[in-house]
Parts: structure tokens; C-alpha cells; sequence
């Protein structure tokens, strides 16, 4: 929108209506490069402020003390500001010649001022807490800028490295995300501007929270400090009981941070609360929302392998190809018992599963073979002898040898004795098998109830 | 070099507002940038004389004394313009805008130095009558002639007046928020509160921070500070070129001409001095010497203070090459070697960085160890990092596939196959091990406590969990509270696993839960 009575006409409307989103699109920097233009050329530096001021005061419809228009006056100026700047970095990435003056970063600097402004609105100026999807939109751009920034910087010098002169050694990594992690510095400044907020309720940027802590967190993951999102959640846990209710939040919002805080738990390995928080996201979760269904069963169907042993139905992941090819095959080979073939799947997808922070999760899907495996030698044992009238029972003295045999085909490696002992022992310490062995005797005396728990024998 | 004069540079803001409130009848209020700062005019202050804001050290040229009263009561003939209503030429008037666009401003000019400037040249011009004829776009812009004259004052003194990058970026940024009603902005903290500007301030004695300086120079002074304020300055003045053979950071590596081998780490607080830094070639000459001197002697804190200041001087003089990672490669060994964690996972997480950079070295060895540092902290996030940067060729390493393979077999359990590694790791592996050995004796131990009923022997126990003897092994046993376990059954020591319980677990999951190290977070 063209900075002029189109703008200030557009801008009196949703402040009337109260509609913060509608607001929030006149900042929005994701629009064509024509009307960037448009905007930018409808006005220049030295005029701007005051043709702000004149149509963000004049229109009639509103009443607006002279502190607010100041702030908007001052939001606006650095909106177009910023918009001049887009325009040059965006020819530049198109004219390759040219793109090697770092022109993202000056858009994110000129981008932080806006966000700058607009906080100010809220600390000094007194801001609604409608207009909250104002600060949504910049910090969301703020966000995809740093990183624009950070590979624009990274192409062109990878290893300059000038904060060295102090230090006793160089952290060849420090620069690499130079502008994201100043832009998690900001976002977090936001978060607490929005967190701290003690006007009543309904009234409170308290409602700002979640975005941005969203927005936090995916930044967090992207500077692969998991870490310090733990500070977010505590902030959120904390302020609970002055906080709205978790369910009041927009459900896009909820699924993000269930999601997120499900990583968190899967990444400590605390898969119970693992589970819980990804189911939750997954049943919020919209059902056409497919990437981000894909996204929450990547980690709750490990969740589900290493907690309940169970493994998703081909019908489940049916309508998602990529995670048919990530899981399919290991889960076929955990099923059957394949020990090989498990271990050469694990290899296959390794690449992949390392990437998506799952391996080392997956790698213990092994054990569930394994079982599936010695649960096989225990029911081609058979029965005992069966007595007249009674149940049959099956034969419960194993021994190693026969476990021995199995496994060495299973894993088509000649394994000793020892080692077998060791698996056993694994899975009876683990309860996956119950019962004990007897060294002296060379054999495995399993349960009669429930020798492997959980599989109906 | 510093240059002498930015250590008081008249700052844009305050000093000017009060120029401005005081400026009754400037000669050419048309100019439409001043409406930017429209705001300062609605808060009348009192006047006091610009020249002022002009710190002492800063020789301004000769006409800045005269200044004071140029900016009171505008020259005659400013005002006659003032009167006559010249109707200014766009050339001039672009000119005017010119000077004032935030991209030409210099944070070293005063926004009333330049006005003065501007208003000389203009005058000057029309007064020759030239002022219609001149190329006005190819005029130099005040700032640059102010400058111009500054150097030429300056030459026998200072050879390059140019202030650095980020006391400029500072000054800028600054500016931005002047013409706020509120001082509540993020920028705002970065300014000196207004106690802290006593003369001889600590900072300035003993750091090198341009901008905190600048900012303190940036407050608001009444004339009441006057004297003290210039006292200060003088002190600045001082100081300044005290240091001059210190260069600001950030403006490239130091050259060291230190010629010592031996060297004690400091760690720095300022900028290193040339001449306390040892160049490559003195270094390496110092690594043959500690290199001799630790086969020799053993003392471990006088090498590891010494490699830590060698280090230093590398990083100082960012010598980034294949005897930079030996450096690091001997000094992570050492420390290896003595068990020092903290040192040896700084040069760990140096040396990953020097073998991105394409250096060779010892990279697979040091990989590996990197693996095994990761399993005995328990860094998943990390271990999982170290995974996704192998290849394919480095994952067959001997050494990298044995820290693998042991990682494996924790991961699942393994015990047996682990201590089997346990017993044939290549290089210095074997050190690292031994720091997590112990936990998994008893995670070991607590899964064959549970597994094998009644009984095994001890010696399963020794071979299983590689202790050196069967006395080794009960010993394990009895430090962790298992003394009625064992039982002499005709001359066999066994191990009465069924009785034990979870009587191990409580120390498992202790050894686990605690993976503590010097220098690591």
C-alpha cells in the first residue's frame, strides 16, 4: 500500500475494527517488488515523517493521542525506510555481480530498527494489545532476514572471523549465525515484553506469547541450542496461573509449541512426556496440515517403537512417502526378527536419521527385533509333553546354545557364547524377556506367564 | 594509530538541540531536511555558546572559536540574505540536502559546524557573485571540508583522521533516537548514565572502548561542567596518545616481535602489545623446546601455561596453518594424557574448526577422540552432530570405527563386545575410556545381577568386565557394597548374583548422573 491516504485510510479502518491482522499487513514486507516500489517512491526521507504525522493525525474516524501517532510515525518511517533497502537487496540477489556488499544485512539492521520502533510503541507509547500481530509479522521476518543475512555473509567469507583480538583461541563457529543469534536475543526481548505484561488479561500481550515463544523455539533449534529453550518453557510454566489458558491460544499456535515441546523431551530422551506432547499436537494437529503431520510423526513413531514397542501401520503412513521410505523397511525387519537386514537398514536411512536427530533413538529398535527374534526359538520349542486335560505348557528351558544358533543366523556374524549371554542378559535386565539365566548349566529358564511381556506368549 | 581528536567528538544530538532552540533567525529555514528535527524546536532551552560542545583536544579549525557568536546572532551578512529573500538556486538548495542525507553525515562533524560551514560557503559565493555559476554538485561537501581542515591542523600529529567504523556506526545509531520524547529506547542503553562521567573514569584507563567514550562525551554539559568537562578531556587526550602503539581491535592481526621462547599466559584485557607477541617463527622454535622440556621434567601446569600462551599467540596473529594444528594436537595429547578435560576439549573444539579450514593434521585420530569425549559426557546433541559430520571414507578409519563400535555397544547394551573394544583402542583412545569405564562396569554389573540366577563365578566377572585379576574384580565388587556376595565355595570365589537385588543400581544410576568437568559448561 502506497504510503499515502490509501495507507492512512487502510491503517484508521483496522484500528477502528480493531483488527490487529489487518493491521499487521501494512507492515508486511512479503509483498511484490512493484508495490515495494510503489511504497517507497510515494515518499522520500526528508518529508516522511511529517506527511505521517499529518495522515495519521487527520483522519477524522480516529482519535489518537499525540503519543500514539508519534509511535506509529515513527513505525512507519522505519517500515519504509526498510522497504528502500529490501528493493536494493533484492535486485542485487538478482544481478549477481553486485551481491557482494552484504545487502541482507543491512536489511536485517534496517528490519531491527522497525521491530525496534514498534517495541517502543508497546514499552513507551502505550500500544493496544489488538495490534499484537504487528510484532508477529515483524519478528517473523526479522527471523527469515538473519538467516538470509548469516548465508548472504557466509558465501561471500566464510571464515572472517573479526571478534578474535581477545580471546585466547578462535571459535571458527561464532560468526556463522552472527545475525540469527542477535535476532534470538531480540526475539526473547520481545517474548518478555509480551510475557511480563500485568494489564488484565483481556487486554494483554500475554495473548503474544506463544508466537513468539514459537518463533524463539524454531530459532533455538536452527542455532542447535536446545538448551536455552528450556528457559522459554520455564518462563511459560512459571507465569502459568497468570497466563490465559493453553486451550484459548489459536490451535496453529498450540500444535507449534506442542511439537516443539515434544522435540525438546525426545531430544533429552524423555520419551514419556516425549509421546504425551507430540500425540497432543498430533490429534490438534489439521488434518490437511501434511508437512506438519509429517514433522510430528517423524518423532512420535520412534516415541511409540522405544515406549510401547509398537510400529505404525502401512494404512498411517499411507499418504506420507517420505516417512514410508525413512521407517518401512526397519520396520519390516523389527517385526520379523532380521537382524541384518535391521542392522543394513539402520545403515541405509543413517544419513537421514542422523540428520532429523533420530538415530540413536532408532538404533535401539534393534532390541525390539531382537526379541521378536529369541520370541520366535521360544515358540518353535513347542510344548511340553501336554497332561491329559490341562493347558499345554510351553517349554520354557531354553538353551543358549539354541538362542546362540539363532542369533549368529540372525545377524550373519558368528557370535560366542559370551556375547549371546550378554544380549540375554540385556533383555531380561530390560524386560523384554522375563526369567533368568543359569550359567552352570548352560540354558535360559524363561517365565512360564508371560514369557516375553506384551506379545501374548 | 588512534587518531587524537574522536576522543571528543561533538556528538549530534544534545549540543545541537541547544543550537537549534537558540538559533533565532537562521539564514535559510526553506531547507526542507530540518523538518526532521522539528521536534527540538517546540522545547525551548536555554542558550549557551556552541562552541562549548567542542571538546579541547579536537583542534577545530581557527574560526571555531568564533563560532559561539556566528550561531547567536548570525553573520551580517547571513542576515541580509535572510532579508533581501534571495531566492536560493536548486543547485545550492541540492547541495544543502546533500550534505545532510544520514549516508554523507559524519559523526565527527557537528551538525552546527556544519552549518556554519555551509552557511560560510554560501555566503562566500554569493558574495563573489559566483553563487549561480559554481558547480554546486561537484561542490565538497562541509563535512569533507571541515575534515580537510582538521587533517591539515592535525598532519605533523596524526597521519590519518579517520575514526573507526564502530564509533561511527555508534554515533549514527545514536542520532536515530534523538528526536524521541522518550529516552526508553533499546538503544538507550548503550549510553553512559550520567554518573559514571567523572574525570579519569577506570574504563578509559584500562580499556580500549571508543564508543563508551564517545557516549560519555555525547551527555548534555552545561557550563557549570564546563572546566571539569575539559579536564576530562585533556585526560582523554593523554591516554590516548599514550597508547597510541596499541591498534583498536578488529583492524587485523598483530605482528609479534617478541623474540623469548619461553612465555607466561596472561589472559588478555586489551589489545596485545607487538612486542610481548612471539612471531611463527620464535614459536616454533618454543614447541622443540616444550616438546624436550615435557620428556625431560613431566611438569604439567608449566606446559600447559605455556602452550596456553603459545595458543594465544597464534590467535592473536590468527595463524591458522598446519603448525598452528600440531599446536593444538600436542597440547590436546598432553592434556589427554594428565586427564585435563576443560584444556583438552578446548583444543578439541579448536582443532574441529582447523581441519574445516581444509588443515590436515591428525584429523581421524582426533575425531575419534572428539566421539569418545562426547559418550563419557553424554552429549547427545553433540554425539549427534559428530556423526552427521562424518563421511563415508572417515566412518572405515580404524580409530573412528573402534569409537564408533564402542558407542554401539553401549548404545545397545553390549557389554561384552564393549569391553572387548575396551582392550584394543588405537591411539590415546584408551585414556578417554578410562574415564567412563567405571560406570560401565556397574551398568555392566547391575544387568548380570539381574540376569543369571543363582550364581556365577568371579572369574566370569573378571573376564567379562576386563579387570586386570580376580582381586581387582572383588574389590569393584566390595567398594560398591557387595561384601556378603561373595562366598568361597572349595577354593571358587563365586558371585551370588541372585541375592544382589538392585543393590548396584543406586551407584549406576549416581555414576551416570554426574558427568562433571573442569571448563565445560
Amino acid at each position: 500500500m502506497e504510503f499515502n491516504a490509501a495507507l492512512f485510510h487502510e491503517f484508521a479502518e483496522a484500528l477502528n475494527s480493531e483488527n490487529g491482522y489487518r493491521l499487521a499487513k501494512t507492515l508486511s514486507p512479503d509483498i511484490p517488488n512493484e508495490r515495494l516500489r510503489a511504497i517507497f517512491r510515494s515518499q522520500n526521507a526528508h518529508s516522511i515523517k511529517n506527511a505521517l504525522k499529518r495522515g495519521l493525525q487527520g483522519n477524522a474516524a480516529l482519535t489518537l493521542d499525540h503519543q500514539t501517532v508519534q509511535g506509529w510515525v515513527e513505525i512507519y518511517a522505519a517500515y519504509w525506510n526498510a522497504t528502500g533497502v529490501i528493493l536494493t537487496a533484492r535486485e542485487s540477489d538478482n544481478d549477481s555481480s553486485k551481491s557482494s556488499n552484504l545487502v541482507w544485512t543491512k536489511v536485517y539492521e534496517a528490519w531491527t530498527e522497525l521491530l525496534n520502533a514498534l517495541l517502543r510503541g508497546y514499552q513507551t507509547f502505550g500500544f493496544e494489545a489488538f495490534t499484537i500481530p504487528c510484532l508477529y509479522v515483524v519478528c517473523k521476518h526479522l527471523r527469515a532476514f538473519a538467516i538470509q543475512a548469516d548465508e548472504e555473509r557466509n558465501r561471500n567469507a566464510p571464515f572472517d572471523n573479526g571478534a578474535t583480538a581477545f580471546q585466547d583461541d578462535f571459535d571458527p563457529e561464532t560468526n556463522k549465525h552472527q545475525k540469527l543469534e542477535d535476532c534470538a536475543r531480540v526475539l526473547s526481548r520481545v517474548f518478555m515484553v509480551c510475557q511480563t505484561d500485568r494489564a488484565p488479561l483481556e487486554e494483554s500481550r500475554k495473548w503474544g506469547s506463544y508466537y513468539i515463544a514459537n518463533l524463539l523455539l524454531k530459532t533455538y533449534f536452527k542455532l542447535n541450542s536446545a538448551s536455552l529453550s528450556k528457559n522459554i518453557l520455564n518462563s511459560l510454566r512459571a507465569g502459568g496461573r497468570d497466563m490465559p489458558d493453553f486451550s484459548l491460544f489459536p490451535k496453529s499456535q498450540q500444535v507449534t509449541f506442542k511439537y516443539h515441546e515434544g522435540v525438546l523431551a525426545f531430544l533429552e530422551e524423555n520419551y514419556i512426556q516425549a509421546e504425551e506432547c507430540l500425540t497432543e499436537a498430533w490429534n490438534l494437529c489439521h488434518k490437511n496440515a501434511m508437512k506438519n503431520k509429517e514433522l510430528i510423526l517423524t518423532y512420535l513413531i520412534p516415541c511409540h517403537l522405544i515406549k510401547s514397542h509398537t510400529l505404525p501401520t502401512e494404512k498411517l503412513l499411507e499418504p506420507f512417502p517420505r516417512l514410508q521410505k525413512l521407517f518401512l523397511p526397519l520396520c519390516r525387519c523389527i517385526k520379523r526378527g532380521e537382524l541384518h537386514k535391521f542392522d543394513l537398514a539402520l545403515q541405509e536411512g543413517e544419513d537421514e536419521f542422523v540428520k532429523r536427530r533420530i538415530y540413536l533413538t532408532l538404533e535401539r529398535g534393534r532390541d525390539i527385533a531382537l526379541r521378536n527374534l529369541l520370541r520366535k526359538v521360544f515358540i518353535a520349542r513347542g510344548f511340553e509333553e501336554a497332561k491329559e486335560g490341562e493347558k499345554p505348557v510351553r517349554r520354557t528351558r531354553v538353551p543358549v546354545a539354541e538362542f546362540a544358533a539363532a542369533i549368529s543366523l540372525g545377524s550373519q556374524e558368528n557370535i560366542d557364547n559370551d556375547e549371546v549371554e550378554c544380549l540375554l542378559a540385556n533383555m531380561i535386565y530390560k524386560n523384554h524377556m522375563k526369567g533368568y539365566i543359569s550359567r552352570q548349566h548352560g540354558i535360559v529358564v524363561l517365565s512360564k506367564s508371560g514369557a516375553f511381556p506384551g506379545t501374548g506368549v | 594509530m588512534m587518531p587524537t581528536w574522536p576522543t571528543a567528538p561533538p556528538s549530534g544530538a544534545q549540543p545541537s538541540t541547544a543550537y537549534t532552540a537558540s538559533y533565532s533567525a537562521p539564514a535559510y529555514t526553506t531547507v526542507p531536511v530540518r523538518q526532521s528535527f522539528g521536534q527540538s524546536y517546540s522545547t525551548p532551552q536555554p542558550s549557551h555558546p556552541a562552541a562549548h560542545t567542542y571538546g579541547p583536544s579536537h583542534s577545530t579549525p581557527p574560526s571555531a572559536a568564533n563560532n559561539a557568536t556566528n550561531v547567536n546572532s548570525p553573520s551580517p551578512a547571513a542576515q541580509d540574505q535572510a532579508k533581501t529573500k534571495i531566492d536560493w538556486p536548486d543547485s545550492v538548495r541540492r547541495y544543502v540536502q546533500r550534505a545532510f542525507i544520514p549516508a554523507n553525515l559524519d559523526s565527527s562533524v557537528t551538525r552546527s559546524e556544519m552549518e556554519v560551514k555551509l552557511k560560510e560557503t554560501i555566503t562566500q559565493a554569493n558574495e563573489q557573485g559566483v553563487m549561480y555559476t559554481l558547480d554546486w554538485d561537484k561542490m565538497p561537501l562541509p563535512q569533507q571540508m571541515i575534515r580537510e581542515e582538521r587533517a591539515r591542523a592535525l598532519l605533523p600529529l596524526n597521519s590519518k583522521p579517520q575514526i573507526p567504523v564502530a564509533a561511527q556506526a555508534a554515533a549514527t545509531k545514536k542520532r536515530k533516537s534523538w528526536d524521541l520524547t522518550d529516552s526508553a529506547t533499546p538503544d538507550s542503553s548503550s549510553a553512559t548514565p550520567p554518573w559514571r562521567t567523572g574525570a579519569g573514569r577506570l574504563e578509559d584507563r584500562v580499556t580500549f572502548t571508543t564508543d563508551r567514550r564517545l557516549a560519555s562525551a555525547e551527555l548534555p554539559k552545561t557550563s557549570k561542567f564546563n572546566r571539569a568537562d575539559k579536564r576530562q578531556k585533556r585526560h582523554e587526550g593523554e591516554y590516548t596518545t599514550f597508547r597510541e602503539d596499541t591498534p583498536p581491535p578488529g583492524e587485523g592481526p598483530v605482528v609479534g616481535t617478541c623474540q623469548d621462547l619461553e612465555k607466561r599466559y596472561l589472559r588478555l584485557t586489551a589489545a596485545p602489545k607487538p612486542s610481548q607477541v612471539r612471531p611463527p617463527h620464535i614459536l616454533r622454535q618454543t614447541l622443540e623446546l616444550l616438546k624436550k622440556r615435557w620428556k625431560k621434567d613431566q611438569n604439567y601446569s608449566y606446559i600447559c601455561d605455556q602452550f596456553k600462551s603459545m595458543r594465544q599467540d597464534l590467535t592473536v596473529q590468527r595463524v591458522r596453518d598446519d603448525f598452528t594444528v600440531e599446536v593444538y594436537e600436542i597440547h590436546a595429547r598432553i592434556a589427554l594424557e594428565k586427564g585435563d578435560l576443560g584444556e583438552y576439549n578446548q583444543c578439541q573444539s579448536q582443532l574441529k574448526g582447523l581441519y574445516r579450514l581444509g588443515l590436515e593434521g591428525k584429523a581421524n585420530e582426533f575425531k575419534a577422540y572428539r566421539i569418545l569425549y562426547y559418550i563419557h559426557t553424554a552429549n547427545r546433541t553433540e554425539l549427534n552432530n559428530a556423526l552427521a559430520d562424518l563421511t563415508a571414507a572417515e566412518k572405515k578409519d580404524k580409530a573412528i570405527k573402534h569409537a564408533l563400535d564402542v558407542r554401539s555397544a553401549l548404545a545397545l547394551g553390549n557389554y561384552h563386545r564393549f569391553f572387548q573394544l575396551y582392550n584394543d583402542t588405537p591411539n590415546m583412545g584408551a585414556y578417554l575410556m578410562d574415564m567412563f569405564v567405571g560406570r560401565e562396569r556397574l551398568a555392566a554389573l547391575c544387568n548380570i545381577c539381574k540376569a543369571y540366577k543363582p550364581d556365577v563365578p568371579l572369574r566370569f566377572v573378571t573376564e567379562e568386565l576386563y579387570f586386570e585379576s580376580d582381586v581387582e574384580a572383588a574389590q569393584f565388587i566390595l567398594d560398591h557394597d557387595g561384601q556378603e556376595l561373595l562366598e568361597d565355595r572349595n577354593g571358587t570365589i563365586v558371585f551370588l548374583t541372585g541375592k544382589a537385588g538392585s543393590r548396584f543400581e543406586g551407584a549406576r544410576a549416581k555414576a551416570f548422573s554426574r558427568v562433571d568437568i573442569k571448563g565445560q559448561i
